[in-house]
């Protein structure tokens, strides 16, 4: 399979008053034609910054994409023109927000923000356009579109807005969708709904999909590939089936650890990974989950870490867990 | 594990109102408004004593003359000193700005209290009616309460007052809306105490900080609106200096001496601009948002 | 959204109406009457001239007679003026008045919001900063004391314009800014502080993420939604300038409604007073509906209330 999205090395950081936030610290991943990924972690660990990148919808000041490539389609995206990204975003590469309260514009009707990108990209008239819009809300659900095509945000339900972003996002037939939280913010029982839906439009599409989110169920079952990311950086990578049942860092275990499952007894208690999140501004020196890590020693203190092939297409960055000193609980 | 140790920052602990001092000194647009305030006050009060001229003295040799050493901002048509004239203006200015407040404070706080405590339908006719008052161009019903009430300056700090008092007892009655709602007032119910005690001790302290702002922008539009009453004639008689009515005089001879309309209006400018800037300064400086 | 308006004009009719009883009544309170000047009028003649205007009659009765002349667009009788009704009066005055409005508030407009654009989307440059330091300055210096200042530079020092009157550009110029300045100040600042919250705003970000250029995303996602707070205050603004407008015709001589206006107040014209106070408040409330209809024809989060 062709490799679609290649992004290596990216380093965004963002300059405060406080010191600069290394949001994105050499990070690299990419994601094959029709293929889905899923970037994980806990919130603040960079996986939105990495995907905003992509987009190149860092806010400058005081964010800035300081170094790295991000190849799409054999092109760098960082080195394209104003003009030419505009050309890229929503067209072959198209977003999914999180939060669908404040991600649509409210004084304008649900037809209009779906049928700007059409027009735009697609060339479509207005009646063109409008008549897709219909078919789009339709397609994710929404009865009795004709009429709803004219009414606004504030008419919709949460679930029925997150809805709208997934009709958005699709309506140019991208390349490659980002979905960024996508149901975090909405209710349980549409969560799966929506999920469902994105999974058959990239599949109808042959998109190529990554998942943002802190939820490893999603993961499980959506993704084929998984990068766990803490602190800035990818500390392991692999298929989902790898990264599952043989998790190779101890960040991940404790990921996966705290996770209620059905078929545990009640009696055993959800472990929750103690600590607070890092500092981004000033990390711990060496490896950055060692005040956390119930595995560390002091030599995981200093040193620089890369990731290292464990077992074919296994990545990690611990060094313990590489040399099988330690082990944890897997099934 | 390991323990991290964890830093326990010293923080001063400051009050409110220190925490506001502070923060208003930093200020220094704030800080400029309030010394000229000061020194434009220190000028109006000493004026009667230090200057050789009375604001009404009429030198007819001595006409329309330009700023000399003699007269510092030079003479009028009737050869007054405009220098010293202008001071009396500015007692004038000062005097109608702060009295103005104590009537504001006087018809606006108890309306206001009334309106939050008894809520209900006396609130509704009550807040109905400042909506109405609202809606009203203010200058005018000034004009015309002024032009009723005739006469005296005391009747001036009235038709102001009595139009300016709405934003206060919106305030006020906010406050005791928002006081009623807090638990102790409902505990001190529940054992059957009184809450209005209650509301008035803490109504007080709450509110200061707010009224201080309100006031202290309300200050400028009174000043405006005596010289704006000036200007059209029906403000203070005279002989009484008020920078309206040295406007309006000097506007007969604007093209022989502008100077005599330059110096008032400017002085009226500078007051209204010093009070506006110490407003900025104190609201922001009270806000218990912005506390560090 | 009918419901809106009517419910709007159903407030503007209660407006006036609360303005005309209350305008009536301190009218009706004032000593001595309209009859009270310099010189004293013999005590038949003050009686022929109360029974002339109606004024033996008991209060409500007079403020009835008011109220109907009201609806059939009379403004009462002027009592100085003693041939002409107050609206064929106020009528004269309306089109220099109105002109000299207008003007102001799109100079407000044209100034304010341009203004408060290129301080917002250039943050901290020099158009930021002179921005802010002008609408500060500007929001608290008196209309007329400006006028006066724009008047002693322009005409006195400079000679390039008149000193009053009425008859062209000229003539305008001065006053129209002179009013301006201060609702231009308060537009300047909303529309800023308005556009910088916008330009945080999640939409914005998806606006961006589809494609739009920046030129579309500026005019369709941002302005729309930045400058409703300002069209919340033009109102109120507006307002403002109409009720200020009196002073700065004194000032430079324009005759319209506002020097008719002070010449009322001057000479104890009650019947002209009267009359000019209802008509601002009038124009005032419908300047409000006019802004409210806008606001909701605008956002529509508002209109099904």
């Amino acid at each position: 399979m062709a490799g679609l999205l290649e992004v290596r090395n990216l380093k965004t950081y963002f300059y405060t008053q406080d010191g600069v936030v290394k949001a994105v610290d050499d990070v690299s991943f990419n994601v094959s034609e029709g293929e889905t990924i899923a970037l994980v972690g806990e919130s603040g660990c960079g996986k939105s910054v990495s995907a905003l990148s992509v987009l190149r919808l860092i806010q400058e000041p005081p964010g800035k994409i300081l170094a790295g490539e991000i190849l799409f389609g054999g092109k760098d995206l960082l080195k394209l023109s104003r003009q030419e990204m505009q050309k890229v975003r929503g067209a072959e590469i198209a977003m999914i927000f999180q939060e669908p309260l404040t991600s649509l514009n409210p004084v304008l009707t649900i037809g209009r923000q779906l049928t700007e990108a059409m027009e735009l990209h697609l060339g479509m008239t207005e009646e063109q356009a409008k008549q897709e819009a219909i078919k789009l809300l339709e397609s994710v659900g929404i009865p009795h579109a004709e009429r709803r095509i004219r009414d606004y945000p504030h008419h919709f339900s949460g679930g029925m807005r997150q809805r709208v972003m997934i009709a958005m996002a699709i309506s140019c037939a991208p390349k490659l969708i980002i979905a960024d939280e996508p149901t975090t913010a909405v209710d349980v029982t549409v969560q799966a709904q929506l999920l469902e839906l994105i999974r058959k439009f990239t599949a109808e599409l042959n998109s190529s999909l990554i998942m943002i989110t802190h939820n490893l169920g999603v993961v499980a079952r959506y993704a084929r590939r998984v990068y766990v990311m803490y602190a800035g950086k990818i500390v392991e990578h692999g298929t989902a089936l790898d990264v599952f049942h043989h998790p190779a860092h101890p960040y991940t275990a404790g990921l996966l650890a705290s996770v209620p499952r059905l078929d545990e007894p009640k009696k055993v208690r959800l472990a929750s990974i103690a600590g607070q999140p890092p500092d981004l501004i000033a990390p711990p020196p060496g490896c950055a989950f060692t005040p956390r890590c119930i595995f560390a020693v002091p030599e995981c203190s200093s040193g620089v870490y890369e990731l290292v092939e464990i077992s074919p297409g296994h990545f990690t960055t611990c060094w313990r867990a590489r040399e099988g000193k330690i082990a944890w609980k897997t099934d | 594990m390991e323990a991290t140790a964890t830093q326990i920052s010293a923080r001063p602990h400051h009050t409110l109102w220190g925490d506001a001092y502070i923060r208003l000194r930093r200020n220094r647009l704030a800080i400029a408004g309030a010394v000229i305030i000061v020194l434009i006050i220190i000028g109006a009060v000493i004026i009667p004593y230090v200057s050789p001229y009375t604001f009404d003295k009429q030198d007819i040799t001595a006409i329309l003359e330009g700023p000399s050493r003699e007269h510092w901002l030079g003479t009028d048509s009737l050869g007054r000193d405009v220098f010293t004239r202008l001071l009396y203006g500015a007692r004038t200015s000062l005097a109608v700005g702060i009295f103005t407040q104590i009537i504001i404070l006087l018809i606006g706080i108890p309306i206001g209290a009334v309106a939050g405590s008894l809520g209900g339908k006396t609130d509704n006719l009550l807040m109905r009616f400042v909506d109405v008052m609202y809606a009203f161009p203010d200058i005018l019903l000034i004009i015309l309460l002024r032009a009723i009430l005739g006469g005296s300056i005391f009747n001036i700090f009235l038709a102001i007052g009595l139009v300016s008092w709405v934003n206060v007892a919106r305030l006020i009655r906010g406050q005791v809306l928002s006081l009623k709602q807090r638990d102790f007032v409902t505990a001190a119910r529940a054992m059957g105490g009184s809450s209005g005690y209650r509301i008035m001790r803490h109504l007080i302290p709450n509110s200061l900080g707010p009224i201080i702002v309100l006031v202290t922008f309300s200050i400028p539009r009174a000043i405006f609106a005596e010289a704006a009453l000036s200007y059209i004639g029906i403000g203070v008689k005279p002989p009484t200096p008020s920078w309206g009515t040295m406007i309006r005089d000097g506007y007969d001879v604007i093209f022989a001496a502008p100077h005599l309309v330059i110096f008032p209006a400017i002085a009226i400018a500078i007051l209204m601009l010093s009070f506006t800037f110490l407003g900025d300064g104190l609201r922001d400086a009270l806000d218990p948002r912005l506390r560090k | 959204m009918t419901k809106y308006i009517a419910r709007r004009i159903l407030w503007l009719l209660l407006v006036i109406f609360v303005v005309a009883f209350i305008t009536f009544l301190l009218m009706h309170l004032v000593p001595g009457g309209p009859w009270d000047r310099e010189k004293q009028l013999a005590p038949q003649v003050v009686e022929n001239l109360n029974k002339k205007y109606g004024l033996d009659q008991p209060f409500l009765v007079q403020f009835g007679k008011y109220i109907w002349g009201l609806l059939h667009g009379d403004l009462g009788v002027s009592y100085i003026y003693q041939d002409r009704g107050v609206t064929s009066i106020i009528l004269e005055g309306l089109p220099k008045t109105a002109t000299l409005g207008l003007v102001a508030f799109l100079l407000a407009i044209f100034i304010g919001i341009p203004f408060g654009m290129a301080a917002a989307l250039r943050q901290n440059s020099l158009v930021d900063y002179s921005s802010v330091i002008f609408s500060t300055i500007f929001a608290s210096i008196p209309a007329f004391v400006l006028g006066i200042l724009l008047m002693i530079v322009f005409s006195v020092f400079l000679h390039v314009l008149p000193t009053g009157g009425w008859g062209g550009i000229s003539y305008i110029i001065m006053p129209a800014f002179a009013l301006a300045a201060i609702p231009a100040a308060y537009i300047s600042r909303i529309t800023r502080a308005s556009m910088l919250e916008v330009i945080r705003q999640d939409y914005v970000r998806t606006a961006r993420a589809k494609g739009l250029g920046e030129r579309i995303v500026l005019i369709r996602h941002i302005l729309r939604n930045a400058l409703i707070p300002v069209l919340t205050i033009t109102g109120p603004e507006l307002a403002t300038l109409i009720s200020g407008s009196f002073i700065i015709e004194s000032i430079f001589s324009i005759p319209g409604i506002g020097r008719l206006f002070v010449q009322g107040v001057f000479q104890r014209d009650y019947g002209l007073i009267m009359g000019s106070i209802l008509f601002y408040a009038f124009a005032i409330a419908i300047v409000n509906l006019v802004v409210d209809i806008l606001y909701a024809a605008v956002d529509p989060r508002i209109r099904y209330d």
